[in-house]
């Protein structure tokens, strides 16, 4: 899951933290310097790390888990990863993340829970560390939804 | 890919701005058409017109990759209306398609589209320009860097499309792609990964469904 700086929004389409259903809602982390936070970025109160086990559930259904470390291991996918990235792909934090968010599910272990939690904001910040090469908007396109101009002057 | 001009940038720019939408023109000469681009005067373009609107139906309702675009641009403020923001037109060359900023649109080449897995790749080609413009300040005909930042999957096919749309040199062109394609290839929105089939393609609009409880349980 990559955070889409732009588009990204909290339950209820909301940037306030007021607007959505749950004050669970954190923000993974300070917009980094690099990046601009887009309007939609849903990016409300931050959460102090002290209440990490506060989640509900894990972030992703445990079968999500499991078909993400069955398609990992595939051959189509060994081949994919081999020819964009020169090695083989890693596959084992699939298998932990399953193995971490069944305990979780089962016995609400809080170990558990917080190494997924790790996990994946890893995951997010892997996707993020790159800088992006354009500014990214604060609001979408003005005219996006405008007439076309020959519909104007029909009209 | 023709593009918006950019509104802000600065007088200097103006006239490599021209030049480069006037190559744009030639590969799209429709755009600048009167009245209604998409009624020729010949029953033939009516017959490639209707293929060209029937595939893209089918596109926009079945295809994994669309389907996720689409739902990205509803949640970026730029929902996509058939009508509005798709145009099926005769085009010049070889091109297959383009996104015009400067009117929101998308278009195919209705003579050059041959098959419904050509029209797919074409419009989720056009579509992530689209929400690249949505997203984010592109700007289309002023920086190459952007032109290239979009189009960059595969190093060599980027530098292809870029000369297709502008009239820059090939060094120009391989450089631009050089620069940008450490921040552009690690770039995979909205798919949060390379999406290098429909399996993909399916798993990453799941993730973007679920997003909301992913980033609230994290």
């Amino acid at each position: 899951m990559a955070d889409g700086g732009g588009w990204r929004v909290s339950a209820g389409g909301a940037r306030e933290v007021g607007g959505t259903s749950s004050d669970l809602v954190t923000r993974l982390s300070e917009p980094s310097s690099k990046e601009e936070a887009g309007w939609a970025s849903g990016r409300a109160a931050q959460r102090p790390p002290a209440q990490a086990s506060f989640s509900l559930q894990p972030p992703r259904p445990c079968e999500t888990y499991s078909a993400e470390w069955k398609l990992c291991r595939s051959a189509r996918h060994f081949l994919h990863h081999y020819y964009v990235h020169g090695e083989r792909p890693a596959c084992e934090q699939w298998r932990r993340d399953l193995a971490n968010c069944r305990e979780w599910e089962e016995r609400r272990s809080a170990e558990a829970q917080q190494s997924l939690c790790e996990s994946e904001r890893a995951r997010v910040q892997a996707a993020r560390k790159h800088t992006l090469v354009w500014a990214l908007r604060q609001s979408p396109p003005a005219d996006w939804h405008l007439p076309l101009p020959q519909e104007e002057k029909d009209q | 890919m023709a593009g918006a001009p950019d509104e802000s940038g600065p007088g200097s720019a103006a006239g490599e701005q021209m030049q480069q939408q006037h190559v744009a023109c030639q590969v799209f000469p429709e755009r600048l058409a009167q009245g209604n681009p998409q009624q020729g005067f010949l029953s033939s373009f009516f017959t490639n017109n209707q293929k060209c609107q029937f595939m893209l139906l089918k596109t926009l309702q079945t295809n994994p990759y669309v389907k996720l675009l689409l739902d990205a641009m509803k949640h970026s403020g730029c929902a996509v209306n058939k009508e509005r923001h798709f145009s099926c037109e005769d085009c010049d060359g070889n091109v297959s398609g383009g996104f015009d900023a400067s009117t929101s649109q998308i278009v195919l080449c209705q003579n050059n589209i041959g098959n419904q897995a050509h029209m797919n790749r074409v419009v989720t080609h056009e579509l992530i320009h689209a929400f690249d413009h949505c997203r984010a300040h592109v700007h289309w005909f002023t920086d190459v860097r952007h032109l290239a930042c979009s189009e960059t999957c595969v190093r060599d096919r980027a530098i292809l499309s870029i000369l297709a749309v502008r009239n820059i040199s090939k060094e120009v062109a391989q450089k631009a792609v050089d620069e940008v394609f450490e921040s552009c290839f690690n770039d995979h929105e909205p798919f949060g990964r390379i999406p290098h089939n429909k399996t993909y393609a399916r798993y990453a609009h799941r993730d973007f469904q679920n997003r909301d409880r992913y980033y609230s349980n994290i």
